[in-house]
This record gives C-alpha cells, structure tokens and sequence, in this order.
C-alpha cells in the first residue's frame, strides 16, 4: 500500500511541474512581445515608454535564460503571487482563490442534490434488475444526458423566474442564486451516480454476506441500508471525485448564463480579455487540482476497500 | 460452402457468399434483435442526417437574409417558426444550422475512437513500462475537465474548427484508450491467441487480425453513447463564442443569440436547443440499443 501511495505522489508531483511549465510558457506562445506582456502582468501596468521597458526588463530578469525566469516565476506563484490582472488590476492569487470557492459552493450543492436522487433511486431500481421500473430508469438515465444545460437553463429560468416569479434569473447574492444553476448541473451526473449505483449495488446484492445477514433475520431495508449501501456507495465516491473536478472551471456555460462569479467565468472573461496572468493562475489551479482530487479520491477508494487495505490485492 | 455459413461471425466478413441474405436484409435483422432505442436511434438520425444534407437546398429562405421590419416575428404561414432579433427565418436557420457542430463532433470523436484504441491496444500487448507509462498518462488526462482543456487549448492556439477539434481530442482519446486496453486483455487471454502464437503469427497481425475485430463491438456502443457529450461541448463552446462564428447558422449559437429575447420569444430558445436535444438523444439511442440486450 505504502509504494503505491508513493507512487502516486511522486506522479503528482511530475505532472504539477509539467503544468507549471506549461502554465509559464502561456505569454510565450501568445504572439506578441512576451517581454511586454510579462511585464504588463507583473506590473499591473502597461509600459509603453521604451526605456522604461529596458530598464524593467533588466531588472525583472528577462534577459536571463528561460529555465531561470522559470524557476523565479514558479517561486513566487507557489507562494500564491502569480501577478496583476490585467482587466481588473487586482492581485490574481486571490481572486481565482475567491472564485474557487463560488464554484465549490456551486459543485457540491448541484452534486449533492445529484446524489440525493440518484443514491435512493440505483438502490430501489437495483433490487429488482430488469423489471419495468429498472427500464424506465435506465431508459431516463441515458436520454437525460442528452440535454444540453445551455437549452435547459434559459428554459428553466423562462419557467420559474420569469412566469412562477419564484427564483432569481441570475446573480450570486444569496442561498436562493443556487437553486437554479445547481439545479442544471445536477441533471448530468444524476443519470451516472444512478447508473453507477445501480451496478454497483447490483454486484453487492449478490455476495454471500448479504444472503448471510438476511438469513440471520436481518430485514431487507436493513441488510440494503448497513451492508448494502455501504459497499455500493464506493464506486460513486470514485465518480463523486471526478464530477468536483469536472465542474471546478467546467461549468462554464451555465456561470456564464447565470453570471456567477466562479471559476468558469473567470476563465472565460481571461480568454475573452486575454488575460495572461489569470489564466496562468487558473490552469494551474485547476489542474493541479483535479489531480489532486483524484489522488484524495484513490487514496479514500483504498481506506474504505479493507481487501485492498490488508495488501490482499496487487 | 458450409462453413462460411456455420461461422458468420469470424471477422473476415465482407465477402459476398452465394445464398447469402442482401446487407440490408441482413441489417434489418440484427436491428430487429436488437431493443427498440436502436432501431428508433437510426430512424431519427437518419432524418435529421438527410434534413442537415438537403438543408441547403430545402430551406424555405436564405438563412443569413436579414428584415428588420419583421424581426421577431411569431409563428405565420410565411414563417412557420417565426423570425429572430433579426428578421432571419427560423426554420431555414434550424434546418441548416446542425452542419458544422455535427460534422465537428464526428470527426473529433473518430479521432479519439481512432487514436484511444490503437495507444489502448498497443498499451495491452505491449505490457511493462510501456503499458505502465501510457496508462500512468491516461489515469492523469482522464481526470481533466475536458471542456477547461479545451477552452485553454483555444486561447492559445486561436479560435478555428481545426483548433476546436485538437483541443476535444487532447483528452478525449483517453476513455477509449482504457477500455480498448481492458478488452485487449481479456482477448489476449483466449486461448486463439495463444494458438496464434504458437503459428507464430506476428505482432501486428494479431493485433490487426484478432483483437481489433473483437473490441469492434463494445467500442462501438460507446463511442455512440459518446456522440452526445460531443455535441454538446462543442455546442456549449460556440454558445460561450469560442466555437463555430457568428454570421453562420448554428444551433448553439442561435441560443446563445437569443438569450435577451427568452420572454418575448421563447420558440429561439426552444427550437434550436429542441434540435441539439434530438440529434444527440438519437445517437444515443443507438448506442443504447447496441449495448443493451434484446429486451421487448
């Protein structure tokens, strides 16, 4: 178990250098004088007078070779200072720190109504595979994801802002805001927990403890909740890690519909506005982050799985 | 004669036999084995594959000819669907507005089917620190938000359908790749290939001969399976304005376009994001209907 912890870590810890260097060569690859777009982004500032940029340039480093302005560069944004924005003029390292938490609010409250549907929902349609309601949900699951949440949202917000009155079109002021956009994000992964779950519950339902619990008097609905659930749900921890991942930065669409502040948007007003240093700072975030997730997710995957724990399994 | 007839699974179908049933016949047949989503997925598709062909030729107006005197429009006999803030026709719009994202989706997806498959099956009869490296890459992309690689891809690289496609197949390859390499496993356990070994066949023709035909099947359902979730990235990267450009006619777009107007007009919202619903659900079906059992 320890060498595959190991292993893991240091495959993490390859691929963040990897990122970061890709993240460094951004300003290069633009077009344009990477000097001044650098500079620009360190700046806060736009230097046009050419000595001024000489001079700047001397002092900032840019003559010297690439891999040292690559180790300085990284320096400084592993202590989180990854420069100005260009639109905004605020510090980057906190603004992507801010809009990470909005898309977190906004991940867990869409994947969380997710799970509170889909859990019930694999379970119920697992105890009795095959039968008419195993159908019809199999048959919903697979159609569901064919709705793209840019068609859904308008029409959700025609629905309940604009004829019901009930909810806020767009904005992020209150707990209210939440309920319509997660309410779009959770139709996708809904449809792959319940399938997951499905599956997964299925092959429990099957193992010898479960015909040994029933048999020692254990009710259905109590045998399904301790044992079954408990070993169903694992698999669903593995997708529940991906979706966080996933909707960290890509739930563009529907922050940029319901103009919310999180990191999708703030991905997207940086191409839009090509923003260097913001998306530096957010490639980075972002990717750095899914691997990290993922790592939590596997490492997790084994605590819970006692036959991978003891080492029972290469 | 007889034994053509006794093994009409073995890969190297494809030659005509004497007393065989026609393709079609023989098309009809497994679609009828098969549940009901397939044979309903490719009728639909069908149509709308022909409506987007023809659509051109068909459109009852030019798409791009703009009036603003009747901008707006609701439903008449002269526009069945209305007009948009504009004064384009609707309908002509819908009808040519699938092309590009349709197209793009394809051929991004066959590019990952292409690519995920040989790197899997390569990764599987490779073994050892080849297999351990390419599985190692794909554990790290598959965990990518795709359409956040995508967006990155695009600001440096440009917007452009060629850019668009890079930038979807860059971690698209990767579930492919997983499964093809999971399926070459099992097949590389059969005893033929052992047999096949021991003739001392080549590397390549096993592969080629022997494991590709036999991960056909399952790679199939899933890539149609996989035809949705294309689309509608592709759709939602045009919606953001990073997709297909705005003076054509595009599903995504004609959405996007319409957002201020949702209240006074909610057929643009409705219709076109109807049609991107439809071409995907087809798709999907069909590949549900590949997957799942004869089950009626």
């Amino acid at each position: 178990m320890w060498t595959i912890a190991l292993k893991r870590f240091t495959l993490l810890c390859a691929t963040c250098v990897f990122i970061s260097l890709l993240a460094f060569i951004v300003p290069y690859m633009n077009g344009g004088d990477p000097a001044r777009t650098i500079l620009r982004s360190r700046m806060g500032d736009v230097a046009l007078d050419t000595e001024a940029v000489e001079a700047l340039r001397i002092s900032l480093g840019l003559e010297q070779p690439l891999y040292v302005q690559y180790l300085s560069w990284l320096k400084a944004a592993l202590s989180g200072d990854f420069g100005y924005s260009f639109v905004s003029r605020a510090p980057v390292g906190q603004e992507v720190l801010r809009s990470l938490g909005v898309s977190f609010t906004l991940a867990m409250a869409a994947l969380g109504l997710a799970l509170l549907v889909a859990l019930p929902m694999g379970t119920l349609v697992a105890l009795k595979p095959g039968g008419r309601l195993d159908n019809i949900v199999t048959f919903l699951t697979q159609s569901l994801v064919a709705i793209p949440e840019y068609w859904f949202a308008p029409i959700s917000v025609l629905i309940f802002s604009l004829y019901l009155g009930l909810l806020p079109s767009a904005g992020w002021q209150g707990p209210s805001y939440i309920v319509l956009p997660a309410l779009v994000l959770s139709l996708r992964p809904m449809a792959y927990f319940t399938r997951v779950t499905r599956a997964a519950m299925i092959d429990v339902l099957q193992a010898p403890y479960i015909t040994a619990a029933l048999s020692r008097g254990l009710s259905m609905r109590q045998t399904v909740v301790h044992h079954g659930l408990r070993n169903g749900s694992m698999p669903v921890v593995t997708l529940f890690a991906l979706w966080l991942a996933g909707l960290l930065g890509g739930s563009v669409v529907v922050e940029v519909i319901f103009s919310i502040p999180g990191m999708g948007r703030l991905i997207y007003e940086g191409v839009v506005n090509n923003d260097v240093p913001v998306l530096q700072a957010s490639f980075m975030c972002i990717v750095v982050l899914s691997i990290v997730i993922n790592t939590i997710a596997d490492v997790l995957y084994i605590l819970l799985n006692p036959v991978v724990r003891m080492g029972h399994v290469h | 004669m007889s034994t053509e007839t006794a093994l009409p699974l073995l890969p190297f179908a494809g030659r005509t036999v004497a007393g065989r049933p026609s393709a079609l016949r023989r098309f009809l047949s497994f679609a009828r084995s098969r549940h009901w989503t397939f044979g309903v997925g490719i009728a639909l598709f069908a149509l709308i594959a022909a409506l987007l062909i023809a659509g051109p030729w068909v459109t009852p107006y030019n798409p791009a000819s703009q009036s603003l005197l009747r901008r707006l429009a609701s439903p008449s006999a002269a526009h069945w669907l209305g007009t948009d803030h504009l004064g384009r026709d609707l309908l002509s719009r819908i009808l040519v507005g699938g092309q590009f994202s349709v197209l793009i989706a394809m051929v991004t997806l066959f590019l990952c089917v292409t690519i995920g498959t040989v790197v899997g099956i390569i990764s599987a009869r490779s073994g050892g620190w080849v297999d351990e490296i390419i599985m190692r890459l794909v554990d790290l992309l598959i965990s990518f938000p795709d359409v956040v690689i995508a967006i990155f891809a695009i600001a440096i690289l440009g917007p452009g359908y060629g850019t668009l496609i890079i930038s979807l197949t860059i971690i698209g390859w990767t579930p492919f790749a997983r499964l093809s390499r999971g399926l070459a496993l099992v097949i590389s356990a059969k005893e033929y290939i052992s047999a096949a070994e021991v003739l001392g066949c080549s590397r390549t023709f096993i592969i080629v001969r022997h494991i590709i035909p036999n991960t056909l099947r399952p790679i199939a359902a899933i890539t149609f399976l996989r035809f949705g979730h294309k689309l509608i990235t592709v759709g939602g990267l045009s919606f953001i304005g990073l997709g297909v450009q705005p003076p054509q006619a595009d599903w995504a777009l004609m959405l996007a376009e319409a957002q201020p107007y949702v209240e006074r007009m909610p057929l643009l919202v409705i219709v076109p994001g109807l049609a991107i619903f439809l071409t995907a659900l087809s798709v999907t079906w069909i590949g549900q209907g590949l997957e799942l059992k004869e089950a009626r």
